[in-house]
């Protein structure tokens, strides 16, 4: 719990920082643009129409399509000089302004639109100008009505900010995907809260400023602005201090599970170790998504799987013999195609493999997937949210002719308590998983060879290749360092004891920079061995 | 002081106002009076330009109100109608100060004009001042809204209905305060109602109106002696024989 709150103040400032510039731009847009529309019949149905098309979008649909979107549109901004990131805190923004407008829109023409005309007529006597006339009558009038929108889009932007982890931007949801993956029900909390607490203490402000406007308590309305324009500056003068702050920390990025966490922190950790330099953990991002930002040096540097790369980005189906060879012809793909440097494989592997509960696969005489296949019909499977997408699926099922009776997706981390409980009878394990041993679970030979050799690469994007050999030797230290036997216990570690992947990663790096003796010793000591042992 | 020259007034189903011609001399207070839709209003609202005419025009103290800039214009005019419209989030003193603000006066200017037309209205300043509007019977929003009218010192005043939709007693209250506070400020007045007794009690002269026709102007003894047409005679008629019926009611009482 106390690691969980030392990385609060990292997160809620940088959900602030989202929010706030997201409710910011979405207010100078919507409020305008709602004055505009109010009482114009032929623009008003259309734009509210737009913004509740925006609003029907799933919230973290809209925010996964930013990217692709922000992404092709980069072309076009690096050929008017500017560079464009499509992943990290700009999708995010964007998506939770569009998101933002509905509300503050609606309730804008609403309130407008309420405003008694014989009010008007008044304004118009007495010799108001069009605009004294909105600032002076109009404005004021439809400003609760305004300011209630403006609530409501606070309460939505906060909740829905906590999905801008998966595209790279750093916020609160970073506890809760993380804590679901690890099964760090504390840091689930934690996240919950902190939102809910922010969302709280937004919407209190505003309806505080609100209320001092209209009933013109001057203490309210002053203390209410100083607190949410301290927000403001407090939030921009990070942002700049931030970007001011010497070199750019090296970004290490991580897809949505367990062992993924777990590397993470290792590459970055012995970065600091060797170079000293700064790391960001860009943590829970979609695979795809993750290969992109490397290209587009928006990470540095991940972990990915040789047969993964082969499978989904080179696209190929053949596959070479050998575990090796696969590897060099990855190796030269991303090097000529994009630039991407294999700086290291780290000397395990962990394949998609079809897992069954060992009595289960007993009892129905299961060693292999063809034997499986004769049986499939009457069975379901569970996969994660990538597998029945992947190329790898489509091979097994043209290869073995499977055909289940359900295929379920869903998250990594409950598959595995899906096919415990026998609610589904075959999952898509990965076989680095420390939950096969612990929940007694049987891997199924791949008879016919069809799912490629997954080794785990380190892969590092163009701009660190070229300019930063240090971190890259740094990187290639970790050439051939984790077993599979080690990533299972670490994975382990995170899974069924419940410790930081911070921390296991730690505590591996010193373990293994030991001299042997005190090494095995630690080992010795396992699970048990805390963090502040290795301190 | 105002001249309304072949002023006219086309929708597109219709006329409201055909080719009006009027002249008011200072000081003086004309009513515009005639049956519902007969144009009364929009001739009114031509004057100040809350409604554009389409042909003819207006001169206020000889200058051609079609140079001016509406909003200019409207703060040289005192506009006060039924419904008051009186801006429910600023208090009273707020309502009032608002055209001489606009127009730019000293804040102790403003504070002084305030309270002398609270006083003019016969609401107490200290009474009256921070309420807001929305504390106010119906007839003391009238007086508000009258003193908004007058704030800016205007030598021009349109009234549409100001008393309209308020109890007899109130009415004829508002009436006496209006008679007494045009004599004090010598204010031109151009008055909209459909109360004859109300024009024939308040008019110096009395335009008649008929389906945006002017039928007949002149002072209410020349209207009662010698109404120009049967639609004249009627409209004076219901207060000739309500005056009738009072008078022989007093009579069998003495």
């Amino acid at each position: 719990m106390r690691d969980q709150l030392l990385l609060l103040p990292g997160y809620l400032l940088a959900h602030l920082q989202l929010c706030l510039v997201a409710l910011a731009i979405g207010t100078l847009v919507s409020v305008p643009l709602g004055v505009w529309v109010a009482g114009r019949r032929r623009l008003e149905a259309p734009v509210l129409g737009v913004a509740s098309v925006i609003q029907t979008i799933p919230s973290l649909a809209l925010l996964a399509v930013m990217v692709p979107l922000l992404a092709s549109l980069a072309g076009v901004a690096s050929a008017l000089g500017f560079q464009l990131r499509s992943i990290g805190p700009l999708p995010a923004v964007i998506a939770l302004t569009l998101y933002s407008m509905l509300p503050i829109l609606r309730n804008t023409v609403t309130g407008i639109a309420a405003v008694d005309p014989a009010l008007l007529e008044a304004a118009r006597g007495v010799g108001m100008t069009p605009w004294q006339e909105l600032l002076r009558v109009e404005l004021p009038l439809a400003l609760p009505m305004i300011v209630a929108g403006l609530r409501t889009a606070t309460v939505w932007v906060v909740g829905t900010a906590t999905l801008s982890t998966p595209i790279g931007a750093t916020s609160l949801g970073n506890y809760i995907f993380s804590g679901l993956q690890t099964r760090n029900n504390s840091a689930v909390l934690v996240g919950c809260l902190a939102a809910a607490g922010l969302a709280l203490t937004l919407d209190q402000l505003i309806r505080v400023l609100e209320v001092g406007l209209r009933t013109r308590r001057r203490a309210w309305t002053a203390g209410a602005a100083i607190v949410l324009l301290g927000l403001y500056v407090g939030t921009a003068f990070s942002l700049i201090a931030g970007s001011a702050a010497g070199r750019a920390p090296v970004r290490i990025g991580a897809k949505t599970f367990t062992e993924q966490y777990i590397l993470a922190e290792v590459l970055a950790q012995q970065i600091q170790r060797e170079t000293g330099r700064p790391t960001k953990t860009l943590a829970s991002m979609g695979s795809t998504v993750l290969f992109d930002a490397l290209r587009q040096d928006e990470i540095d540097a991940y972990v990915d799987y040789s047969g993964t790369i082969w499978a989904t980005i080179m696209k190929r189906h053949q596959l070479p013999r050998d575990r090796g060879e696969l590897l060099e012809q990855v190796r030269g793909y991303l090097d000529s195609a994009y630039g991407i440097r294999l700086v290291a494989a780290l000397g395990f592997e962990n394949t998609y493999a079809l897992a069954m509960r060992n009595r289960r696969a007993q009892a129905l005489g299961l060693h292999t997937l063809s034997q499986l296949a004769r049986v499939a019909p009457g069975l379901e499977i569970g996969g994660d949210y990538e597998f029945f997408q992947r190329a790898e699926w489509a091979a097994l099922v043209k290869t073995y002719g499977f055909h289940f009776r359900e295929e379920r997706s869903m998250d990594a981390a409950l598959m595995y308590q899906a096919v415990a409980a026998g609610e589904v009878d075959v999952i898509s394990a990965y076989s680095t998983d420390g939950r096969i041993a612990s929940q007694g679970l049987r891997l199924l030979e791949d008879d016919r060879g069809v799912i490629p050799p997954y080794d785990a690469i380190v892969l590092a994007g163009p701009r660190l290749v070229r300019e930063e050999p240090g971190v890259i030797a740094a990187l290639r230290g970790l050439a051939g360092a984790i077993d599979a036997r080690s990533m299972r216990r670490m994975n382990f570690a995170v899974d069924d004891a419940g410790r930081a992947p911070a921390e296991v990663a730690r505590d591996f790096l010193t373990t293994r920079n030991q001299p042997p003796e005190t090494a095995s010793r630690a080992s010795g000591a396992g699970g048990v061995s805390s963090s502040s042992a290795s301190r | 002081m105002i001249v309304l020259q072949e002023l006219t007034k086309r929708y597109a189903d219709g006329v409201a106002v055909e080719r009006i011609c009027l002249e008011i001399d200072r000081g003086e207070c004309v009513f515009l009076v005639g049956p519902s839709g007969c144009g009364k209003t929009t001739t009114l609202k031509m004057v100040n330009r809350l409604v554009e005419p389409s042909s003819g025009q207006v001169l206020l103290c000889g200058e051609d109100t079609r140079q001016a800039v509406p909003f200019e214009l409207r703060r040289r005019i005192g506009y006060a109608f039924q419904q008051v419209g009186l801006f429910p989030h600023l208090r009273v003193g707020e309502n009032i100060a608002i055209t001489p603000q606009l127009l730019g006066w000293p804040a102790a200017r403003v504070r002084a004009r305030v309270d002398a037309l609270l006083e003019l209205v016969e609401l107490p300043p200290d009474e009256f001042r921070d309420r807001p509007p929305g504390a106010l019977s119906g007839g003391q929003q009238q007086r508000v809204g009258l003193a908004r009218a007058l704030a800016a010192e205007p030598e021009v005043l349109l009234l549409d209905e100001p008393f309209g939709a308020l109890d007899p007693l109130t009415r004829d209250r508002l009436q006496q305060a209006f008679a007494r506070i045009r004599r004090e400020l010598g204010v031109t007045v151009l008055f909209v109602s459909h109360d004859m007794v109300e024009a024939l009690l308040l008019a110096d002269r009395i335009a008649v109106l008929d389906a945006g026709r002017l039928v007949q102007v002149g002072t209410p003894a020349e209207l009662l002696a010698a109404p120009a047409n049967r639609s004249v005679a009627e409209l004076l008629s219901t207060p000739r024989r309500q005056t009738q019926a009072v008078e022989s009611l007093l009579g069998g009482a003495a």
